[in-house]
């Protein structure tokens, strides 16, 4: 029933954009995502004011049984988030394919609106579906649509190699998902996710589980599966990975809560609680400190999708040992916190994958140490940037800060009612060197490519970009504030979803934390008015004095240059010296060495590559290289003699086989 | 009434424990000494002088001195005196405080990076990954207090009623320890920063502010000074939280506490190598867990 109408749907809106004209397949994609936002955020809305899940259409698939596709709180988040990215995201892509128009063929560009809406149509399927087959097959749409996006610049040699690892990456975790739904399949005789409650309530809930997790783990880019991230998104056009940073990956993280729920035995919840705030913990760890060591812009910030999947992560694992030790109230905002980091992370990374499309549409290139006063030629772009990093370290007043403030406040309560204190603790710990190690991050970011003097020529010739491109960046740079200033009003929406968790039937939290927020909200207004004034005041006292311009000053040295500013590179290496376990560097060229008193011209180029790696990719592949040399040197000497002997020594085995009648 | 009289002891404090600390070092010296308010009448200085911006930097550079100073301000509205009332409070505002100070520490960074200084980049790097380090101590230090006492917010932490408890006493001195190791990371002071040297090379807070003059300088002494007395103030709270719980006691003791051992320290010893800071603050960050540690082993009453 169901495939009736998407597959016809879809053969309608590829046949579409293949068929309009260049300049309006934009305009197409537009209108067929914004009336897909539409038809799903109305009764998305309903849903979340009503707390009623709704049932559109019930249907018999082909392999697992009775499926249908219905809307529940949690299904209506994330059906928002899929929707204001996805149109953010094709608007951004008008200005930034612009280019692209001429160079490639009309069929690339079609196949590329047509991947991009199919990926927003399969996700908001994905989030709709109820399981089993429906889902797995919009699953499936959704890699192999993110799959052709990854693909635009195909003629690069790396973005091929990073599609083609995503796409396997992909396939593997599609293996664990389809074993996840085989045995729901096989105990319950449907696919569906409400099925996995009678199968939890049947022991095997840990394995289960761990199934799903490394399945949808995939997906979110939990450590040690994350290593296709930092890999995709460099190679994708930069809206493209806003999409993909921004909601794909969420994908994983709405499959594990959706898991979680059928969760019954509290024993059991306990365990999968630690299981996932330890993932939480190092993933967390883990990209933040690759991120802060990355000399490029997308791959920093890659990396750094990968710490707040993690950051969302300590927060549920949180949440869920809070739900296993009868700590309720602590699971709701805890579990309010992740969701709303969540929705937050959408919105600042893809607003901070856009600014890297801007500057990289300038300037072609991501490497961080090409930059620098970028700000000074993309003023806006520069405003825009600023706002999503603050948010993105979790700096009051804006929307990050509203989300880790709740997760925090999940473990300091966890902490003083003394549940699961140790735990509790860990994560605090975690998430504070989390935060830190982010503010240091995200301040190499943008202080190496917006601020300072430029490093390269590029810079002086880059302009500010078109209006649409900064239109999109406005949709969420919009939501980062007003969820900053309003936090009490943002708390309600994610709270009915943490309230299908938990046993309360009122909203317990926003009752509970209405004083903090509202203060919180206060604090926020009294920072943006303290800061107003204290600026008024200065320029005031300015403007009785004379303010004079000259160059920086150079500390006594006489003819400072532009090549001893501090680079992206030079930022970190406090951090990388500690962190060396962490990465495998390749160095090219040669580094100025200390006793060198008079430094001649080098060539310094180093990447700090994730030692995980290792894992997935050659290292099998070495160590057959090893032995294979070592066997090797051993037998092969050369030695006309040694080789007689060789011949001798097969025969006589054989000979001696034969006798004892083995061959 | 008490939140004015709060505030103002907090204002009180964190003008006065810079005097203090210059009359320490004088004393130890064996020298006279500046007068006691010598750096309010540098600031007062300051705030009459003409401005020099570089060239190389943006508006953002002219704006930071107000971020910076913004944020220190409403960090030091969350902090109380003893048992009065600081003008804000809420569950968790332990956390909101934390993040407000790594919002001045990151707006004042990019002020340093827009410079395009050498120097000040040095700076900016390390006082990141300082700040990066020295953010876990003052978590888990949190997570104690709200431990030991019950609550989350700094109002209900320190003025909760208790009667004498060997247990709490332990615990709060242990964490007024740790806040006055965490004021000497936080507000650049020996071992881990000289604000008195006069190598570019080695500093770290002051080398950040090189390309800064005139008010925009005054802005960030100021806010350095409520940073400082900020931190101060949790760890005389802390301490005042064992015996009485009055403001007459705890504001004394926080100029007191940071004036004198800042003054001492940095008479009697010299700025750590840099590349031992990274070890001293992460040493302070695994004493912050330890005393999270031992607070929990008190609470959970094992005889030990």
């Amino acid at each position: 029933m169901f495939y009736l109408y998407l597959l016809p749907t879809l053969a309608l809106l590829v046949a579409a954009l293949f068929l309009s004209p260049l300049r309006s397949k934009v305009w197409v994609a537009l209108a067929s995502v914004v009336t897909m936002a539409l038809a799903a955020a109305i009764p998305a809305i309903g849903v979340l004011s009503s707390t009623k899940s709704l049932t559109i259409m019930e249907f018999t698939s082909p392999i697992f049984g009775q499926e249908s596709l219905s809307i529940d709180p949690l299904s209506a988040l994330f059906l928002l988030i899929i929707g204001v990215a996805g149109i953010a995201t094709i608007l951004y892509s008008k200005g930034y394919l612009e280019q692209y128009l001429q160079k490639k063929s009309s069929a690339h560009i079609s196949l590329h609106y047509s991947s991009l809406v199919v990926l927003i149509l399969s996700m908001m399927l994905v989030v709709v579906s109820s399981g089993g087959f429906s889902f797995l097959f919009a699953w499936e749409l959704m890699t192999i649509a993110s799959f052709l996006l990854i693909l635009f610049d195909a003629e690069r040699a790396e973005v091929l190699r990073a599609a083609v690892a995503y796409l396997i990456m992909m396939h593997i975790g599609f293996i664990f998902l389809v074993a996840g739904f085989a045995t729901i399949y096989s105990i319950t005789s449907s696919g569906d996710f409400a099925n996995l409650a009678i199968c939890f309530s049947n022991g095997k809930t840990i394995l289960l589980f761990i199934l799903f997790l490394l399945g949808f783990g995939m997906k979110a880019g939990l450590f040690p599966m994350h290593v296709w991230l930092p890999e995709a998104h460099p190679a994708a056009p930069s809206h493209v990975s806003a999409i993909m940073s921004g909601v794909m990956i969420k994908t994983g993280v709405y499959g594990i809560m959706r898991v979680m729920w059928y969760v019954v035995d509290m024993a059991d919840l306990q365990i999968i609680g630690t299981i996932i705030l330890a993932v939480g913990i190092i993933t967390g760890l883990w990209g933040v400190i690759l991120a802060a060591v990355q000399n490029d812009a997308k791959r920093l910030l890659a990396y750094s999708s990968i710490e707040n999947i993690g950051v969302i992560f300590i927060g549920l694992g949180i949440a869920t040992l809070g739900q296993a030790a009868g700590n309720h109230l602590v699971a709701t905002i805890a579990l309010c916190g992740a969701l709303l980091h969540t929705v937050n992370h959408s919105l600042f990374k893809s607003l901070l994958f856009f600014g890297a499309g801007n500057i990289y549409s300038q300037m072609h290139t991501t490497l961080l140490d090409r930059f620098g006063g970028v700000a000074k030629h993309m003023p806006v772009t520069a405003i825009l940037f600023f706002i999503a990093t603050l948010a993105i370290c979790a700096l009051p007043p804006l929307n990050g800060f509203v989300g880790e403030f709740l997760i925090y406040l999940g473990m300091l309560d966890s902490v003083r009612d003394n549940v699961n204190t140790v735990y509790a603790a860990g994560g605090l710990l975690s998430l504070a060197l989390i935060g830190g190690i982010a503010v240091l991050a995200f301040s190499k970011l943008y202080s190496t490519i917006f601020l300072g003097s430029p490093r390269h020529h590029h810079v002086a010739e880059s302009q500010e970009v078109d209006n649409v491109r900064i239109g999109a960046m406005a949709i969420p740079a919009a939501a980062i504030i007003l969820i900053g200033l309003f936090p009490q009003f943002a708390i309600r929406i994610v709270e009915v979803v943490a309230l299908q968790f938990t046993p309360y039937t009122e909203p317990v939290v926003s009752q509970y934390l209405s004083p903090a927020l509202t203060k919180l909200s206060l604090t926020a207004w009294l920072l943006v008015i303290i800061i107003a004034l204290l600026y008024v005041i200065k320029s005031r006292a300015q403007r009785s004095r004379t303010i004079d311009q000259g160059p920086t000053w150079g500390c006594g040295f006489t003819s400072p240059n532009i090549r001893m500013q501090y680079t992206g590179e030079s930022f970190a290496e406090g951090l990388e010296s500690i962190a060396t376990s962490f990465t495998q560097d390749t160095v090219e060229g040669r580094a100025v060495s200390k006793s060198e008193i008079f430094p001649s011209s080098h060539n310094y180029n180093v990447r700090h590559k994730d030692k995980i790696d290792r894992l997935f990719a050659a290292w099998w592949v070495e160590l057959l290289h090893m032995i294979n040399k070592r066997v090797m040197n051993l037998l092969r000497t050369s030695k006309i003699n040694l080789y007689i002997a060789y011949a001798l020594i097969f025969l006589v085995v054989i000979f001696v086989l034969s006798l004892l009648k083995l061959i | 009434m008490a939140i004015v009289l709060n505030t103002l002891l907090v204002i009180i404090t964190s003008l006065a424990i810079p005097g203090v600390i210059n009359r320490t070092r004088a004393l130890l010296a064996g020298r006279q000494g500046m007068p006691f308010t010598q750096h309010l009448r540098n600031v007062n200085l300051l705030m009459k002088k003409s401005t020099v911006y570089s060239t190389t930097t943006t508006a953002l550079f002219r704006i930071a001195p107000a971020i910076y100073l913004g944020a220190a301000i409403v960090a030091m509205l969350f902090i109380p005196v003893a048992d009065l009332y600081p003008l804000i409070s809420f569950d968790g505002d332990v956390i909101c405080f934390a993040y407000t100070l790594a919002l001045a520490r990151i707006i004042i960074i990019f002020a340093a990076m827009d410079t395009g200084s050498s120097f000040e980049g040095m700076g900016a790097a390390r006082e990141a990954l300082y700040g990066a380090l020295i953010e876990p101590a003052l978590m888990i230090g949190f997570a104690t207090l709200a431990l030991f006492c019950g609550y989350t917010s700094f109002a209900e932490i320190f003025e909760h009623e208790q009667t004498f408890d060997l247990h709490l006493t332990i615990v709060m001195l242990l964490t007024a320890f740790l806040f006055v190791n965490i004021t000497f990371v936080e507000s650049g002071r020996v071992p881990v920063d000289d604000p008195r040297t006069h190598l570019e090379l080695t500093m770290i807070h002051e080398v950040m502010c090189l390309d800064y003059c005139g008010i925009d300088m005054a802005m960030i002494h100021i806010a350095s000074w409520i940073k400082c007395a900020c931190f101060s103030m949790i760890a005389a709270n802390a301490i005042a939280a064992t015996c009485c719980f009055n403001w007459w006691f705890a504001t004394p003791l926080a100029i007191l506490l940071t004036g004198l051992s800042v003054g001492v320290v940095e008479s009697t010893q010299g700025r750590n190598k840099l590349v031992r800071n990274t070890t001293f603050i992460v040493t302070i960050s695994a004493l912050a867990a330890l005393i999270f540690f031992i607070g929990y082993l008190l609470k959970l009453d094992i005889n030990i």
